[in-house]
């Protein structure tokens, strides 16, 4: 269970976050969504630290992060796969050095650490990435190079890292905005199939309420850094969705005018 | 799953030779410099006492060491200024898209004869030619000017967009009027930064030219060091430091200002056009410091075409004794560079800011391979051979340090401008520092190191050329032996086999540099 307490975050000097508080259970497949700069993006790299909340606290099954404290980070960190809108892959390496990538936490100490830090995974490890690969079905790319795949083949690869890692949660920030429509859906139908089949926690930034599904079971709404909405997608009616939208309007049109 | 998981027998069985024939290489070139973890012991405690006995630096004759200090600017300045107005028409009449024809090739080929020369070489024979002085060291740099900056000046000139030309032709222009209105707009600001590059690089090389008697710092530390005056010498060295410092910071600066078009801008025309004022005001008192009598340069010609005669035919009596120092002079280049590849990787990734995150050792790496590249390879190779004696290892110790200088800076650059959201995405899945480098940050830039690499290793078996003219190893010895016992011919046999080696190691170079990219 993810529990996030009173988060509030500052940018210069913008409320990105403005006292925040959620409560997840393990399992379940949550969709963020709001207009630009709500404050999305933010909410979810405070759940791995890759941004430090100025306010407030964050526990994972009980244990609060400790932002200061790197090995606490990376502890926390092994748990928590991350899909991201450019891929983030390590280009000019094969499909699966990348995913192999994904193992790197597990390998922290001892023999281990050598091992990998030259680039040699054992055995089992390449067959579970395989097996991974073929789960996200681009087994047939494994030894190609990540640079000449198109942008769902290497959105498969980034998840087939982050399941590399046995995450109990997921995070993906846009994982589509740099996709065309029908790819996006496929990606949206993996990550879901992943989050029923493996049982792991999914929290997903999208920017459109239509690439929204029902399968996700509890749709946020996030609007200059407050929670607006938080329940099933059925609930969310259409007054609530107006506003979120109607405030991106009238914001696009002040910012027309000034 | 096999197949996919194994890369094909024959791309292993390539990759296996190839890395055998480099280390084999490798091996062989450590073996004939004469590289081993013993003698670098030694050599490393040699070392710590000669650095004591440097201590403290004996300023006594500042007005001597400010003397020379102005006449090395002056040749570099000058040697630019000469370089530079010998380019311009070379340069013109080797860019393929405004000239063909003969004029096109024998400028060409001259352009790059006079870059397989090494500049010391130059300075050699025109120090034969007119004697000891600052004026051998001019004209050896004006030459060696020309190599590098007609083939700047072309290649500016060839990557042109035709556009303007082509409406000046349809307006009937005459060749020149295009030059100037259509061309020479367009690669002016490129121009004026290779050239200050060049004044950069030249005064450089003045600081060492005098270890052949061509005037400037050099003849001083020469004199200094062969009487064991290491007092006289460190204090001559942190003069060197100091203004190759200075003056890379600031030519870097307007370099950068050139590029971004801002060079006259408010902020920045002040400190610029003082800067150069500086450099041309040092450089005009300075030459009422050079002896420049025209009839010393009259009298030149006749022994330059007399020294010229003399160099045929070629005495190819002691062929394989050369060609057995010309192997050396290339393993002294092969293994100083591996060596500065090890240094520069640590030195590299210390000096990043974007993976090593403190702002100290930043700092103080940044600052190791600034002071090792402002400290000429051969000034390097003259205390080397004091420390630790004649021969190829000094040599080697001396190019694995000049090196270092470049390398680390290479490297913490290329490092600092990764990619980062693939070091995130590692990041995220808690992996340790060292494993972010292996696998996030290692991957980007190798190909990019290897290139560097690949360029210095070129550079460095040209500079160890000429390593043997202060007993640091290789055939640079046996030339300067030559041509000290007016044995001319022998000496032309030397420099042909080493514009051979250059040419050969410049091909392969350029080969393998197509092939990793």
């Amino acid at each position: 269970m993810i529990s996030l307490q009173n988060i509030t975050k500052k940018f210069k000097g913008d409320t990105v976050l403005d006292n925040i508080c959620l409560k997840i259970q393990q399992g379940e497949s949550i969709a963020i969504i709001g207009p630009s700069g709500s404050g999305k993006t933010t909410l979810i790299r405070t759940i791995n630290g890759f941004v430090i909340p100025d306010n407030g606290s964050i526990s994972i099954d009980g244990k609060e992060i400790k932002y200061s404290d790197k090995k606490n980070l990376r502890q926390m960190r092994k748990r928590i796969g991350m899909i991201y809108q450019l891929f983030n892959l390590v280009e000019r390496t094969s499909v699966l050095e990348n995913v192999l990538a994904g193992s790197l936490g597990r390998y922290d100490n001892g023999v281990g650490l050598v091992l990998s830090t030259i680039g040699l995974f054992s055995k089992e490890e390449k067959e579970k990435a395989m097996e991974l690969l073929r789960f996200v079905d681009i087994e047939h790319k494994a030894s190609e190079r990540v640079d000449r795949l198109s942008g769902g083949e290497k959105q498969r690869v980034a998840i087939a890292r982050a399941l590399m890692q046995n995450p109990d949660i997921l995070l993906a920030d846009e994982p589509i905005a740099n996709l065309d429509p029908k790819t996006s859906q496929k990606i949206i139908d993996l990550l879901l199939k992943i989050n029923e089949e493996k049982g792991i926690t999914l929290l997903c930034v999208l920017h459109h309420i239509d690439t929204v599904k029902d399968n996700f079971n509890r749709v946020i709404a996030l609007k200059k850094g407050k929670i607006i909405f938080d329940g099933k997608i059925s609930l969310l009616n259409k007054t609530e969705l107006l506003s979120l939208y109607e405030i991106e309007e009238s914001e696009e049109f002040e910012w027309m005018a000034a | 799953m096999d197949g996919s998981l194994t890369i094909n027998f024959t791309k292993r069985l390539k990759i296996f030779f190839t890395w055998s024939i480099i280390s084999a290489v490798i091996v062989v070139a450590f073996k004939i410099s004469k590289f081993d973890i013993f003698s670098l012991i030694t050599g490393f405690s040699h070392s710590i006492s000669l650095i004591r006995e440097m201590f403290p630096p004996n300023f006594s004759r500042f007005d001597k060491i400010l003397l020379v200090t102005f006449e090395t600017i002056a040749i570099g300045f000058w040697g630019t200024v000469f370089g530079i107005l010998l380019s311009l028409p070379l340069g013109l009449l080797s860019a393929n898209n405004i000239s063909q024809g003969l004029p096109y090739l024998v400028s060409k080929g001259l352009i790059n004869f006079f870059r397989a020369v090494p500049d010391i070489m130059f300075a050699l024979i025109f120090v034969t030619a007119f004697g000891l002085g600052p004026i051998p060291g001019i004209l050896a740099l004006s030459l060696a000017t020309v190599g590098l900056l007609g083939k700047f000046y072309a290649e500016a000139i060839e990557s042109i967009d035709k556009k303007p030309v082509e409406a000046l032709e349809s307006t009937g222009s005459h060749k020149l009027g295009i030059i100037r209105h259509a061309i020479m707009p367009q690669v002016f600001p490129l121009f004026m930064g290779y050239n200050f590059y060049l004044l950069d690089h030249n005064i450089r090389i003045a600081m060492v030219l005098g270890l052949v008697g061509a005037g400037g710092l050099g003849v001083e530390l020469f004199t200094q060091m062969r009487s064991f005056n290491y007092q006289k010498v460190s204090a001559i060295l942190i003069v060197v430091i100091l203004i190759i410092t200075l003056i890379d910071r600031a030519s870097a600066k307007m370099s950068k200002n050139i590029i971004d078009g801002n060079f006259m801008s408010k902020q920045n025309k002040f400190i610029n056009l003082m800067l150069i004022g500086i450099i041309i005001l040092v450089s005009l008192i300075s030459f009422f410091f050079i002896p420049f009598n025209l009839s010393e340069i009259f009298n030149g010609i006749p022994r330059i075409l007399e020294f010229l005669r003399d160099l045929f035919p070629p005495k190819i009596s002691e062929i394989e004794r050369y060609l057995y120092l010309i192997i050396e002079t290339v393993s002294m280049g092969i293994t100083g560079t591996i060596l500065a590849i090890i240094l520069s990787i640590p030195l590299g990734i210390l000096a990043a800011r974007n993976i090593t995150h403190y702002r100290v050792i930043n700092i103080f790496s940044r600052e190791t391979s600034n002071f090792f590249r402002a400290m000429p390879e051969l000034m390097f190779a003259l205390l080397f051979v004091a420390a630790v004696g004649l021969g190829p290892f000094a040599g080697v110790l001396a190019i694995a340090l000049h090196t270092t200088g470049f390398l680390g800076k290479f490297y913490c650059e290329s490092i600092e401008n990764i990619d980062k959201k693939p070091l995130e995405a590692i990041d995220s899945t808690g992996a340790k520092y060292i494993q972010k480098i292996r696998h996030a940050v290692l991957p980007q830039i190798i190909p990019l190191f290897n290139s560097y690499n690949l360029y210095l290793l070129d550079r460095n078996i040209r500079a160890s050329t000429v390593m043997g003219v202060v007993g640091a190893g290789g055939i640079g010895f046996e030339l300067i032996m030559s041509m000290r016992v007016f044995d001319y011919q022998r000496a032309l046999t030397i420099i042909l086999l080493i514009l051979i080696t250059i040419l050969i190691i410049d091909k392969i170079s350029s080969w393998l540099r197509k092939k990793i990219t």
